[in-house]
């Protein structure tokens, strides 16, 4: 028995430490427990598919990748397991994060240790305009968020309602945090540079139990057009109390965050949020065409997970991933400068991935090269409808189905 | 005009639901006179527990509020029992941060057990809006005011004309009296806090099929009953109820005349100048009662 368990012991020994000297450990930062638990996950299993896919062809350069988990349920911890994975695990990169507060904290630690961070899923602008060296992101931001849904006005909705965009009376609402503030500054500045009428914008805080007077004010001014930046809970309140109060604009739009989940539907009926357009993350349901590789990566997905994606995100990760792990492959060593190097030579055309997207990095490690479709909630189902090349269906005007 | 008149009738709505939340506080806090902080975590249990039974047996939220008061006048009885009646004579502070810990241990009781995602119930008849002179109200919002009154009128029936409710209220004025009177304060102050959470549960009934159930939405709630409480006198019934009304048509005319996002400035301004003003709040019985 003794002896079997030394032998077993040693046998063990050698396997790892040969393992070792083949494998490149990369660390994954995302919330895996908490509130942000859930597409925190779904954001990690894109990085778990493309890590996956590159190991069974070889790995890196022959070397297998290894994925060291750190789970980041608020900043504080983000900056802690940050720490853990560059000074214990000592991992070459690092991935993540899904949540721009969580970002902000763990790539500070990553960039005064000098390992490189890979954003794949944060989106909030100032996480690239701190003048990191070691830091790349391949996602979108709340500035492009807010671009593409001035932009649809003129170029989507409009056409689609056969009217000229100059006369749509538009209107910002948001929740009153960072978030809301944020995106909506970015649509106000959009909305001057393009010409666009903003009759009213009102922010209003995400705890708030009643939305009726921002309702009513919409309905007396006569709003056409509704831009709406919300978490789920005031997403939900608005599109029932809308519905209550009779208001009926011509379209509403909402920025990713509570417009995206399946929940929110279910709670607000399919029926009453049918035709609400939104700006996101690619999602799987999305014209081949724009966004080569697509139903390949949600067969993949299926087949490891046993349902259809539950967002956007893992698709925006496992896209984001194989950016870097082709940048790290092509790269002469994973020293933070050879990857920099490396990175910054990766020259894609927009529709070249699957989400569409396509990759050229400016000198703040921003991906330049990306802006998030418009989806719409048609028949229970979140689909993509602009631009043309990466619709499925036809847009469709108003809100509800009655 | 016509939106003048919308804003006061929803204004009247907002504040039956303030009422129906608030109640079970100002029992609580004036009898027990402990602040209660886990009050809007009682309401999010509620809540879920009007989600499961509707979500396993098909039960109607209405009709769930029986189960619910009672799973709530149990869940007020135990928390009385084991968290507050060890901490009764140790300072106020440590009272506090008992119910605060309760607070946030329900919170991420909650997100474990269902996560972050918002869980509704689904109740067309409730939800049917009723339109009269160009207004719209939910049946929902109608039977929330009816109940409200029912409740607080009923309350007030049961403290003046019962022997329980007279126990109750000498513990209230003084509890050392009411203890040489042969009042057995420490069950009067279970009792009490088993109705106090159970009002709450009769509010998750109501609120659930027109809001839906998260880990976090007692804090949308809380802070405004804490105010409604206050500004009512911190042990008058009538006067929660009247505070919650003011509350109430203050959101609704100020989100829209002034901003939404200034609603709160307005109510806490008016709030802290009645403070200044009426110290005992509105319907208060003097100084040094609170």
């Amino acid at each position: 028995m003794n002896i079997l368990m030394k032998a077993a012991l040693v046998a063990g020994l050698a396997v790892s430490a040969t393992a070792a000297t083949a494998q490149v450990k990369i660390g994954a930062l995302y919330p895996f427990s908490g509130g942000l638990a859930l597409l925190g996950d779904e954001s990690f299993r894109g990085l778990e598919l493309a890590t996956e896919e590159r190991n069974a062809k070889g790995g890196l350069n022959g070397k297998a990748l290894q994925i060291v988990k750190g789970d980041a349920v608020d900043p504080n911890q983000a900056v802690g397991e940050a720490r853990r994975l560059t000074s214990v695990e000592k991992v070459s990169v690092v991935f993540g994060t899904y949540s721009s507060s969580l970002s902000i904290a763990a790539t500070q630690v990553t960039e005064l240790a000098g390992v490189p961070y890979f954003e794949l899923g944060a989106i909030s602008d100032p996480i690239t305009e701190r003048g990191f060296k070691n830091l790349y992101r391949s996602n979108p931001t709340a500035r492009d968020f807010a671009a593409s849904m001035v932009d649809s006005i003129g170029e989507a909705i409009a056409p689609a309602l056969g009217v000229d965009a100059k006369s749509l009376k538009v209107a910002i609402i948001h929740e009153d945090s960072l978030y809301g503030q944020t995106v909506a500054g970015y649509q106000t500045a959009r909305a001057k540079e393009k010409g666009v009428t903003i009759v009213e914008t009102l922010p209003y805080s995400a705890k708030s139990v009643d939305l009726t007077p921002v309702i009513l004010r919409l309905k007396s001014a006569n709003i056409d057009v509704v831009l709406q930046t919300s978490y789920q809970n005031d997403t939900v309140l608005f599109f029932r109390q809308a519905k209550e109060q009779g208001f009926k604009p011509k379209a509403v739009m909402g920025a990713g965050g509570g417009y995206s989940l399946r929940e929110t539907a279910q709670a607000v009926g399919y029926e009453n949020i049918e035709g609400a357009l939104n700006v996101d993350f690619t999602q799987y349901k999305t014209n081949a065409a724009a966004a080569p590789g697509i139903a390949d990566f949600v067969a993949k997905y299926k087949a490891k997970y046993g349902t259809d994606p539950r967002s956007g995100h893992s698709l925006a990760n496992y896209v984001g991933a194989n950016l870097f792990f082709d940048a790290m492959a092509s790269a002469k060593d994973l020293a933070p400068a050879a990857i920099r190097e490396s990175v910054m030579k990766i020259d894609l055309p927009v529709g070249s991935t699957a989400s569409g997207w396509g990759a050229k990095f400016n000198e703040a490690g921003q991906n330049t090269r990306v802006s998030p479709f418009i989806m719409q909630w048609q028949g229970g189902e979140l689909v993509t409808v602009f631009p043309p090349k990466a619709a499925v269906v036809k847009m469709k005007t108003g809100l509800g189905t009655n | 005009m016509d939106v003048f008149i919308q804003l006061i009738v929803n204004g009247i709505m907002l504040g039956s639901m303030y009422a129906i939340i608030s109640v079970g506080l100002t029992l609580i806090f004036g009898v027990v006179r402990v602040v209660n902080f886990a009050h809007g975590e009682l309401l999010m249990v509620g809540m879920y527990a009007v989600y499961l039974l509707f979500a396993k047996f098909g039960l109607h939220p209405y009709a769930s509020a029986v189960p619910v008061v009672i799973l709530l006048f149990c869940l007020g009885m135990a928390i009385q029992r084991f968290i507050i009646q060890p901490l009764l004579n140790a300072d106020e502070h440590i009272q506090i941060f008992a119910t605060v810990g309760l607070s946030t241990a329900l919170v991420n009781l909650a997100l474990m057990l269902f996560g972050a995602d918002l869980y509704s119930v689904s109740a067309p008849d409730v939800r049917r809006s009723v339109t009269f002179a160009g207004n719209t109200v939910l049946v929902g919002q109608l039977v929330m005011l009816g109940a409200s009154i029912l409740l607080v009128g009923g309350l007030h029936a049961f403290m003046q004309t019962t022997a329980l409710g007279r126990a109750i209220r000498a513990t209230a004025q003084n509890r050392n009296a009411a203890l040489l009177m042969g009042v057995r304060v420490d069950r009067i102050y279970l009792v009490s806090f088993g109705l106090g959470a159970a009002c709450v549960g009769l509010a998750s009934a109501l609120v659930s099929p027109l809001f839906p159930a998260t880990p976090t939405v007692g804090t949308y709630f809380v802070l405004t009953a804490f105010v409604v409480v206050v500004l009512g006198g911190m042990r008058s019934m009538y006067g929660a109820f009247a505070g919650a009304m003011i509350i109430g048509l203050v959101d609704s005319l100020s989100a829209y005349y002034i901003a939404p996002d200034l609603k709160e400035v307005v109510y806490f301004a008016i709030f802290i100048l009645i403070l200044i003003f009426k110290p005992t709040g509105l319907f208060g019985f003097g100084r040094g009662t609170e």
